[in-house]
């Protein structure tokens, strides 16, 4: 028996070491890309499989992950984009895990991507999956979240400004609460930049409120890690309501956790009392801001980020200058836009 | 024969998917090594000997190996590039430009594939430049013939598929074991985490931001193993002094430890580890072959031998088999049990200081999930989950096989929602087998 799988195995071996010792010993070809035709192409296009010879190249995108609708307009835009440069845009979602997003970069590099586009799962650990390609010559952008790792190059880098969206919720949750002030719990995710970033504007607008009065100041209570999901912001939410039962507004990072603040607010009657400003305006979120349970989101382009980003690769691979880090200002949004929101019912 | 299929039939699976995606990648390689460089080279002296070249490839290292190939080669011929640029698509157009401006006469541009289909070098916009310098009117590019061949079957992918399952597939080796015993271990992913965390904590403790030594460095790596085995022994020891099932046990274990790694790590964020000595240890190559591969086929050999020629090895099995039985006939089946939980905890404490040397950091997340990957490599491997039959090479099969799918679906772009269903549904086909077999061939 171990005689038969040791046989099998050795077969194996052979037919991988036949794959590794290919790759020399190969004739030279001239493609010509003048008008000029000097010399004739030689048949370098020949029996392709899959890659039709109009594609340029192809460039492989590493979702953060695609069970968020906002990185999948991201996808869609960048594949839409691509398109019309004639790149073809590979999508994969990385799932927040760092290894397969750089199971995903080594992929890229095997098929000999012109560009790869990350949303990095981590803004440390992706360096040495980014340094590879890095190595291998082919330049990596950086979409919504930024790597902040050491020795690696990022051609370009497209985000939301979320210091000046923070900066904007501020201004709505003053606004919300109007002159009476109050208490108010902020839903963190301390985990990811962008959201420090938020907070961060966030309290900047609060405390320089706070300093032009004596009294009905707006005072941040308490901070909890709401996760940026449903079940951990309406845990989060729950407690607080208990330690705090006289909070008047809730500025969540990004609308799902409000959706699970709403949800936790609603369960113990407070829903009436206390005015969530939350971030993102996705769909859900929008909707929620239609039927009044949020009372506005700071409002980010995730469409604008996709085809900005190709914009960027396409101005790269052309030897042209380009933003190296363009960050897209969000817009406030309130119930009125969503009344007249055509996406919305 | 049939027995064979039965026993062997993985195999023939690991080689069918191998030639399945050896086809199904069959694609266009170019390739842009030195060999090939001198080729391009001596192309060049031949058909245009009098010719103005321009060397232009990437801002990387086995670019620049094929560019100073291509050089030196010209240079044999006494034909002297007029410039070299290795770096991005705008230091070519700058390089053009002051060729333009100088009036130097271009002939031809000598690249590769990658740096040919940048539209920079493309139809359009090289006409573009034509218009605006008349000493750029007439240049070729020149590039090495491509050839046909699987991408699956690269060099590169096959490394790196092979660095893709050597940590599972390690700690597929002691989860091998435990299942033989008709056990489980939930709580390796989460130990995974905490010996990565454990090892960058200890090197931050020893040196503080400063460059660790060798020494710094094994220390901290054979702690955080030794405190993961010891973390296995105690869940062996509640196994078999308290008869808690398996599960449960390292069901708690799996919290508690993942725990521990965020309380080592004062929160989600890794700890950096600035070592490239550390990092080498996964990420570093002896003869071509990256170091976890040696290492996984090193404990594969080790794990063979122990299970297939030593006393332990038939303990174990005859633990799984029927525990009383084995007990009767003089097995220390308590002091097997301890074992294999310890080795558990061991390769997975191992696990986790790979995976911290590959990304420089010990990251409290990591791991997530693992638990299950490696199971299912155990079960795809055919070791049968109740207990007393399977095979370590079985798993290592097993473990390729779900590396093989997981590169091959990402080669032949089936999107995400499909790899979780295609691997669902391979799991339950695994058991569906290991059921049959049993009722089959062992009334």
């Amino acid at each position: 028996m171990i005689q038969n799988q040791s046989r099998w195995m050795w077969m194996a071996l052979l037919v991988a070491a036949l794959g590794c010792s290919r790759g020399s010993g190969v004739d030279v070809a001239v493609s010509v890309n003048d008008d000029n035709d000097a010399t004739t192409p030689t048949a370098a296009r020949e029996g392709t499989s899959g890659v039709t010879s109009e594609s340029k190249g192809i460039i492989g995108f590493s979702a953060l992950t695609l069970t968020n609708p906002f990185f999948t307009i991201i996808a869609d835009h960048l594949t839409e984009e691509g398109a019309k440069h004639g790149y073809e845009v590979i999508v994969d979602d990385a799932n927040r895990d760092v290894k397969s997003q750089s199971e995903q970069i080594d992929t890229y590099i095997t098929r000999g991507a012109a560009a790869i586009v990350i949303n990095p799962c981590d803004r440390l650990s992706i360096g040495p999956a980014i340094k590879k390609a890095n190595d291998a010559g082919i330049p990596v952008f950086t979409s919504d979240l930024q790597c902040v790792a050491e020795d690696v190059k990022i051609t370009g880098h497209v985000g939301t400004d979320n210091f000046g969206g923070g900066k904007l919720a501020g201004e709505a949750m003053i606004e919300a609460l109007g002159e009476a002030g109050g208490k108010v719990l902020v839903l963190h995710f301390e985990q990811a930049q962008s959201c420090v970033l938020r907070v961060g504007g966030f309290k900047e607008v609060i405390d320089a409120y706070n300093t032009e009065r004596e009294e009905e100041k707006i005072e941040v209570v308490a901070e909890l890690d709401g996760g940026g999901l449903r079940d951990e912001g309406f845990k989060a939410t729950s407690a607080a309501i208990q330690s705090d039962p006289d909070i008047t507004g809730i500025f969540a990072i990004n609308d799902p956790s409000a959706l699970g603040a709403y949800a936790a607010l609603e369960q113990a009657g407070k829903a009436d009392q206390v005015k969530i400003v939350a971030f993102d305006g996705q769909i859900d979120g929008k909707q929620a801001i239609k039927d009044g349970k949020i009372y506005a989101d700071p409002i980010q382009f995730p469409d604008r980020m996709g085809r900005i980003t190709m914009q960027n690769i396409v101005k790269y691979l052309n030897g042209e200058d380009f933003e190296q880090i363009t960050l897209i200002p969000t817009e406030l949004y309130r119930k009125a836009d969503a009344d007249k929101d055509p996406e919305l019912n | 024969m049939r027995k064979f299929l039965s026993h062997y039939g993985v195999i023939f699976v690991l080689v069918l998917l191998c030639a399945y995606y050896s086809f199904a990648t069959l694609n266009q390689q170019h390739p842009a090594d030195a060999n090939t460089g001198r080729k391009l080279a001596s192309f060049v002296i031949q058909q245009m000997p009098n010719a103005n070249v321009l060397i232009a490839v990437r801002d990387s290292d086995d670019d620049r190996v094929f560019a100073e190939a291509i050089r030196q080669s010209l240079g044999g011929a006494s034909i002297q590039p007029v410039g070299i640029v290795a770096g991005e698509p705008r230091d070519i157009v700058v390089e053009l430009r002051r060729m333009g401006d100088a009036g130097t006469k271009l002939d031809a541009i000598v690249t590769h594939h990658a740096s040919a289909q940048w539209t920079v070098l493309g139809e359009a916009r090289l006409k573009e430049l034509a218009n605006e310098y008349p000493s750029l009117a007439n240049v070729q590019v020149l590039k090495p013939s491509s050839y046909t061949w699987p991408t699956f079957l690269t060099r590169g992918n096959l490394l790196s598929i092979g660095n893709q399952v050597a940590v599972t597939a390690i700690i597929a080796i002691a989860m091998t074991m435990v299942i033989i015993t008709a056990g489980i271990d939930l709580s390796v992913g989460s130990l995974m985490a905490l010996s990565g965390v454990l090892a960058a904590w200890t090197i931050h403790r020893i040196v503080g931001e400063g460059d660790p030594s060798m020494m710094t460095l094994t220390a901290a790596c054979f702690t955080a193993i030794l405190l993961s085995a010891v973390i296995g022994l105690l869940t062996g020891v509640m196994v078999t002094a308290f008869d808690i099932p398996a599960f449960i046990v390292t069901l708690a274990v799996m919290r508690i430890a993942r725990g521990l790694a965020y309380k080592v790590a004062d929160g989600p964020s890794p700890i950096a580890i600035e070592s490239e000595a550390f990092h080498s240890l996964s990420a570093g190559n002896l003869l071509g072959i990256p170091n976890p591969v040696l290492l996984m086929v090193a404990l594969y050999v080790l794990a063979y031998i122990l299970m297939s020629h030593t006393a332990l090895g038939r303990y174990i099995y005859a633990v799984g088999g029927n525990p009383e039985a084995a007990r009767l006939s003089g097995v220390p089946v308590k002091r097997v049990l301890l074992f294999v939980y310890a080795i558990c905890g061991a390769l997975a404490g191992l696990g986790g200081v790979m995976e911290a040397s590959l990304f420089s950091v010990g990251n409290p997340n990591s791991g997530v999930g693992y638990e299950l990957q490696i199971i299912a490599a155990v079960v795809v491997g055919g070791t049968s989950l109740m207990g007393g039959k399977g095979k370590v090479i079985g798993t290592l099969i097993g473990a390729l096989i779900l590396a093989v799918i997981s590169n091959g679906m990402y080669l032949t772009k089936v999107d995400s929602y499909t790899q979780m269903i295609v691997f669902g549904t391979l799991i339950l086909i695994a058991v569906l087998l290991d059921q049959l077999k049993t009722r089959r061939w062992k009334p």
